[in-house]
Order: C-alpha cells, then structure tokens, then sequence
C-alpha cells in the first residue's frame, strides 16, 4: 500500500473515532432542549445551534492545526517511529479505557467527564440564547471532551506532517468535517422538527454499540499504526 | 388546587437552603418539558396543571419532602399524561 493513502487511512479513521465521541452531541440536544421548552423561536433556535456548532467546528479545526504545527515544528528534534510507538499507545489505552469507561453506569447518556464540567456546561447550555454564546459554549465542549479527543486528532496531526501541503489543507478540513458529522445530523433533525426525546432514546438505547464501537476502533488504529508505522509490517512497494 | 399547608422542600444534596413548595415552579418546569417535546401550548399547560394537582395531593400526607421526591413523582404522574414528556423530564439531567 502506498504510504500517503496509509497516511490518509490513519487520518480518515482518527476522525471517525473523533465523530462517535459524544460530549458536543449532548450539549446540543440538552442546549436546545431548553431553547424549545422557553419557546424560543425557531429561527433563534437554529442560530444558536448554528453559533454552537459554528464554535465547536472553528475549535475543532484550530486543535487539530495546533497539533500539527506543534509536531511540524519539532519534527526534526523527534524521532518519528518513537512518536508513533507513543501514539499508538496512547490509543490501545485510551480504546481500552472507553471500552470500561466511556459512560456511566447508569440510566441516561451521562459521560465520564468531571462533574464539575458537566454541570457548568448544563447550566451554561441552559443559559444560552444568543448565538454568540453557543459559540462559545461549542468551543468550550471541545475543550471538556480533550480528553478522549486529543489522540485521535494528534495522530490525525502527525500523519499530515509528511503529506504535500495541499492534502495537508485538506486533511485539517476533511478531519474537521468528519469530527463534526454527527452534530450536522442532529442540527437537521431539530430544524426538521424532530422530538428532542427522540434523538434523546436513540442515543441511549445504542450508548453502549457507540461506546464499544468507539473502544474498538482506537483499539483497532492503534495496531494498525504500530503495525504499518514501527514495525513496517508491510513495507511500502520499491523500498 | 393549592396546598393548604406549608410544605418545606429540602433542596438537591442538601447544599442550598430549604424552601416552601412552589407550585408555580414544578408548572413552569413541566410546561417546559413538554414544549421540548414539541408539545402544543394547550396540551403542555394541561398537562403541567394535572401533574401539578397529582403531586400536591401526594405533598400533604408529608410536612418535609426533597426536590428529588418531587421530580419522582412529578415524572410518575407526567408519565400518565405525556409519556414523550415525561422521558425528557425524567433524563434531561442525565444527558452528560
């Protein structure tokens, strides 16, 4: 296989790992949630789920470009098969740790996040009603959310180092779009007059086929990343 | 319907102080819940007063109650009434 379509292999499945994780997702529905309840009208209601996903696009987009740069700058200073022995590491544990932990143990879509930031960002959800301030509210969830973020996206990152720079461009925005799908999906069922309860039961009664699938697809880029890029299980044809 | 004695309702983990039961709280918090729902004004604000009737008949065999037992039995009643309503009232806190 050709090394750049490995690269872009790694990247698609990073950001698809990116996009099952569901902090921004619940945030939205709890955000219009209330918007609805305090008949809110629809078009304010679609502006500020606009200004939330606008803000969670915009942060997305400049981690993942921080991330690059970062690496990008120091890429002389590090030795690539460690970085990606570090990566790949890094996601076999964090695959693990969703598979155990990614939501609580009990009824509802409640994540393992820190209370203290889960209740700051319900009560900010529920303070919402300008689109300026579901900007920042979707900016704010990607930071809360890092946590389990922040490997797919370095990884997403690394492999845009060595791509030509037009894929590099392309690859921060495809990543972005990828990450931020099912917000988009959500967006269209709630301008669409969908039940929040709904979307709500959907997400809860398949948390835990979300919450395995997520597991085993960091699980799974984790070997294929220590598989293709330490051990070079199978090297790139003519080298 | 009105409750005809004070109730005092001790708040959620006991971090803020006790206050009276407030209808017109436990009204808005359900009328809201079933307009999340897309639930037609009319029907929401029956609904609520209903919910609001079950759950003062159910406050005056009590002289202290917590806000939790309220949202029990102010879900277990909106079930009888809005069924969609009520997952969302009884969840919303479950979201994240």
């Amino acid at each position: 296989m050709d090394s750049t379509l490995i690269l872009i292999a790694i990247l698609a499945l990073a950001a698809l790992v990116h996009a099952s994780f569901q902090l921004s997702v619940s945030v939205l529905t709890l955000m219009s949630g209330h918007a609805i309840g305090s008949r809110t009208s629809h078009l304010r209601l679609l502006r500020i789920t606009s200004g939330f996903i606008f803000g969670v696009f915009i942060t997305t987009l400049l981690v993942v470009s921080f991330f690059t740069y970062c690496f990008l700058s120091f890429s002389k200073l590090l030795d690539a098969r460690l970085v990606w022995v570090l990566l790949a590491g890094l996601m076999i544990s964090l695959g693990i740790a969703v598979w155990l932990f990614y939501y609580r143990r009990s009824d509802g879509t409640a994540l393992w996040i820190p209370r203290g930031m889960a209740r700051f960002l319900a009560n900010r959800a529920k303070k919402t009603t300008h689109a300026s301030e579901g900007f920042s509210l979707g900016s704010t969830s990607v930071f809360a959310e890092l946590i389990f973020t922040a490997v797919p996206a370095a990884a997403a990152a690394y492999s845009l180092i060595t791509l030509p720079l037009p894929l590099q461009l392309g690859g921060v925005f495809v990543y972005t779009f990828v990450a931020t799908a099912p917000l988009f999906v959500v967006y269209l069922l709630i301008g669409g007059g969908h039940r929040l309860s709904s979307i709500q039961r959907w997400r809860e009664t398949n948390k835990r086929f979300l919450q395995f699938a997520a597991g085993s697809a960091l699980l799974i880029l984790g070997f294929f990343m220590y598989a293709y890029e330490v051990i070079g299980m199978f090297p790139v044809e003519g080298m | 319907m009105s409750t005809g004695k004070a109730i005092d309702v001790v708040k959620r983990r006991g971090d803020r102080p006790t206050e009276s039961f407030d209808r017109d709280k436990l009204h808005r918090s359900i009328h809201a819940a079933c307009l999340s729902v897309r639930s037609a004004d009319g029907a929401a604000l029956e609904a609520a007063s209903r919910v609001c009737d079950v759950v003062i008949i159910w406050c005056e065999a009590r002289s202290e109650v917590t806000s939790d037992d309220i949202r029990r039995q102010a879900a277990k009643a909106l079930t009888v009434f809005h069924p969609e309503a009520a997952y969302f009232y009884q969840h919303h806190r479950m979201i994240m």
